[in-house]
């Protein structure tokens, strides 16, 4: 414990004079390459994923797992060959990701719609506010059976369904984003003469870009998990068609191989979408503005 | 009293560029002769501003328009009940004990989904916030499997486990657990410097510096990726209910939407998304609400 | 400009007390993405009980990374810290910091529960009711009262950092950490925390190292100045100013000191670029 009521010790003061580099060194050394390397992310990430592929394969052989079971890695990429090649798994994936692409671009611009009337007047958020409040919980895939009496088994369902799960998300976070600008950017843009519409895309949007980022990602998982869902729903229902329905197929038919290849493509473009576009689209917007919430 | 100006026809002197003018002093006037400084507001302009009594407007607007456009237009049932056709199915619903076990069911399987997928990711995050590597392999896992919708993984689950509720927990764990952790460690590592620091001068370190530091510090963070977790199982349950049936035992919402819309009985197809939506309804706007007021709000840290 | 070292002390000045933190040849690196920092290169000190001890110097002379060193987040690449004769090897209650930012008090926490969460997790306190007396003490002690059920966000700047003083001090550490303390607050504030600094001083008399690039507050505040010049950290001069305080503060004394410490840092700052137009 420290003395209370002590007295300050006295001594000499004293001068000392510089010592030169050559003594010291440098004061900021630059780091070997294969340090920098082993610091950086893709690096170890890639790392992680090698050696995980190592272990699958070596303990499936290993331990001989049946591949009704549990299929090894190169039995798992023969079968995602042998659906390139021989079946019509490129049919498959193309026609899901059409179905999710068209629906997503419809998603986002009633989205857009929906938040500029909320952020136009009270009233506006409120309806807004209600309506997400309520919808926004309810799983899209709890409609289809609703869509398939009105619509029909296809793509129209399909799109329906897809709609409910984006649009929530989107314009929910659009509008938090939109409610959190700082006054003083809201400010400056009316200093600027800017309204409406202009003031929207100049101001709101770019100063609520990462809320509404994060809206945009959570419609994309949204849509993804719900149009997987629902091929499999058609899949019980009538032959169909896109990769969820594959999987399906393939798991009854017992081609586990096949359907661990239809997984591998799964996350393939699950990872695609999150980690490369949305990704990229990140490092150009809200890492690059500093404003990474 | 009045003003009193001084100099009102002063000749203007002006000094190194600037426009000289003389000074005054006033008297105030007394407040009292202004007239009302604030007025409080009427009753009305008050419950207007109640946000619960704007929304509860709002609700009222569209069953309103809903019960006047279905009645006026002629829709089917078939197609589009009216809403007190659906008020009436979900009394109907109720009336027998099945659509409490229903609920029940659901909510069961949910909940132990839920729980073991926090706990999962309790202790992935845990090891990953000691260890670089496991950081690593965390961050690896997750990008590979969040985009993995659950109810991919469902048929083989059933293939490996049986028709059982295992199969369902493990599908259900799988939607929680990579939501849960990424957030988690991305609050963690969001944590200030200065707060760690603060942590490590008392002493604090392991699981009682993650415990009384890292959580309430990324709690914002943490409470957020709960809810996703939440929406992601909450999706998964009832799309593996209406698709596979729940698991062979026949219970739970899903599946009652689906029984139902197969039989073309609307209303109870719409009784039964009126209670999902009530039930979604109550856990984010009551249960995760009130968290959040009681903590992060209450803490100014909200996002 | 010629000095006395720390060896050839004149005759009868040697102090005969021990000293409490003794920092021998201490050569401090750290790594950033693409450079391998030498921050302080063999630095060596000794601060006394009661001392208010200063480590002066523009930007990039380590003194905040010195800090940490006595701290316990960094350890020494050569050389070697002592505490009371006990190595440094990590952080610990009984060096307390405090710091610049304003995050350091835990906003989940009142400002009471700030101070009664140090003293209880810092081994200080078993109670609770007696971390709670000790708080409002130095509550008390820096005129916060009325204050302490309160969440952090709801105070200004100057009230955090008397908090974060509050809480330091009710540790009661060997020595009390400070890192530019008062840096990021408005220059009214800043001149009546450090009066207010000074005042705890006179009341409790404990020890503090005290890190600042201000000259200025260095004098005002220090009773004894290590100064440190740049590129990698070295010590230039120790210096007493036990005799200028607030009361001196616009006396010629003071500027003398102020200017000499200025002379000294210009000076070399100047040699520095002469140096590096020749490589």
């Amino acid at each position: 414990m420290t003395e209370r009521q002590g007295h300050l010790v006295e001594r000499p003061e004293y001068v000392r004079p510089a010592l030169g580099r050559a003594l010291t060194g440098d004061a900021a050394r630059p780091l070997s390459l294969a340090a920098r390397l082993a610091d950086t992310d893709p690096v170890r990430k890639f790392t992680v994923l090698l050696a995980a592929i190592v272990i699958w394969e070596v303990y499936t052989r290993g331990a001989q797992v049946p591949e009704l079971i549990f299929p090894s890695f190169d039995e798992t990429i023969a079968a995602l060959w042998r659906g390139l090649v021989e079946y019509d798994l490129a049919q498959q994936i193309w026609s899901s990701l059409k179905v999710l692409a068209i629906g997503y671009a419809i998603g986002l611009a009633i989205g857009a719609v929906l938040s500029f009337i909320a952020v136009s007047s009270r009233f506006g958020g409120d309806i807004l506010g209600t309506l997400t409040a309520m919808l926004n919980p309810l799983p899209a895939i709890a409609l289809l059976p609703l869509a398939l009496i009105w619509f029909g088994l296809g793509a129209k369902s399909l799109i329906f369904v897809l709609l409910h799960s984006i649009v929530w998300p989107v314009a929910l976070n659009t509008h938090t984003g939109f409610m959190s600008v700082p006054e003083p950017l809201r400010m400056v843009g009316r200093n600027y003469g800017l309204r409406n519409v202009r003031y929207v895309a100049k101001i709101l949007i770019p100063a609520a870009f990462p809320s509404i980022l994060a809206g945009l990602k959570l419609g994309w998982a949204f849509a993804w998990r719900t149009l997987i869902a629902s091929e499999l729903v058609f899949g019980a229902v009538a032959e169909s068609g896109g990769l969820g329905w594959f999987i399906f197929a393939s798991r009854n038919e017992l081609d586990i191989p096949g359907a661990f290849a239809g997984l591998l493509t799964v996350i393939l473009i699950g990872f695609l979408v999150e980690n490369v576009i949305f990704r990229n689209i990140e490092t150009r917007t809200v890492v690059r503005w500093g404003m990474q919430s | 009293m009045g003003n009193a100006i001084v100099n009102k026809a002063a000749t203007n002197a002006v000094h190194a560029g600037l426009l000289l003018r003389p000074e005054f002093e006033r008297t105030l006037l007394d407040a009292r002769t202004i007239g009302q400084v604030e007025r409080p507001l009427s009753f009305i302009e008050r419950m207007w501003n109640v946000n619960g009594v704007r929304k509860a407007a709002v609700v009222l607007g569209f069953v309103v328009l809903w019960e006047a456009y279905t009645r006026i237009a002629g829709v089917p049932p078939l197609l589009f009940p009216s809403f007190s056709q659906t008020c009436v199915a979900i009394l109907d619903a109720f009336s027998d004990h099945r659509m409490l076990s229903k609920i029940a069911f659901t909510f069961s399987s949910l909940l132990i989904g839920y729980a073991v997928g926090l706990a999962v990711a309790a202790v992935l995050v845990f090891l990953a916030s000691i260890s670089r590597v496991w950081g690593d392999i965390l961050v690896t896992a997750t990008a590979m499997f969040n985009p993995l919708p659950a109810i991919a993984i469902l048929p083989l689950a059933m293939l490996w486990f049986g028709l059982g509720m295992f199969s369902l927990v493990f599908v259900l764990v799988h939607s929680v657990l990579w939501a849960v952790a990424l957030n988690t460690y991305v609050g963690f590592r969001g944590v200030s410097q200065t707060q760690r620091m603060v942590g490590a001068n008392y002493g604090l370190r392991g699981v009682p510096f993650a415990a009384r530091i890292l959580v309430p510090a990324a709690l914002a963070t943490i409470l957020s990726g709960m809810k996703i977790g939440w929406a992601f199982a909450w999706r998964t349950l009832i799309g593996a209910e209406l698709v596979f049936g729940a698991t062979a035992r026949g219970g739970g919402l899903g599946w009652h939407i689906f029984e139902n819309s197969e039989l073309l009985r609307t209303p109870q197809v719409f009784a039964g998304l009126f209670i999902i939506i009530l039930i979604g309804v109550v856990v984010e706007n009551v249960i995760f609400r009130n968290v959040e007021t009681r903590t992060v709000q209450r803490w100014g840290m909200q996002r | 400009m010629t000095g006395q070292t720390a060896g050839a002390a004149a005759a009868g000045a040697a102090p005969a007390v021990e000293p409490i933190l003794d920092v021998r040849g201490v050569t401090l690196q750290y790594k950033t993405k693409e450079h391998l920092i030498t921050a302080t290169y063999r630095v060596d000190f000794q601060i006394f009980p009661s001392d208010r001890f200063v480590l002066l110097g523009p930007s990039g002379c380590g003194k905040s990374t010195l800090l940490k060193g006595v701290a316990g987040y960094m350890k020494p690449v050569e050389g070697e810290i002592r505490l009371k004769g006990r190595r440094i090897e990590e952080p610990g209650p009984d060096r307390v910091m405090v710091f610049q930012e304003f995050d350091q008090l835990l906003p989940w926490k009142t400002v009471r529960e700030n101070i009664t969460f140090a003293l209880l997790n810092g081994g200080r306190c078993r109670a609770r009711e007696q971390a709670d007396e000790i708080a409002m003490t130095y509550i008390r002690k820096v005129k916060l009262l009325g204050f302490e059920n309160t969440y952090p966000h709801m105070l200004s700047g100057g009230m955090k950092q008397r908090v974060a003083i509050a809480r330091g001090m009710a540790m009661e550490p060997d020595i009390l950490l400070m890192d530019e303390p008062f840096a990021a607050l408005d220059a009214l504030t800043r001149r009546q925390m450090q009066e207010e600094l000074l005042g705890l001083w006179e009341d409790t008399r404990f020890t503090v190292l005290f890190v600042t690039h201000s000259i200025e507050e260095a004098v005002l505040v220090g009773s004894r100045i290590l100064v440190l010049s740049p590129h990698p950290g070295q010590v230039k001069a120790e210096l007493n100013a036990h005799q200028h305080s607030h009361f001196n503060l616009g006396s010629p004394e003071f500027a003398a000191l102020q200017n000499r410490i200025h002379n000294m840092l210009f000076a070399d700052r100047v040699l520095e670029d002469e140096i590096r137009r020749h490589d």
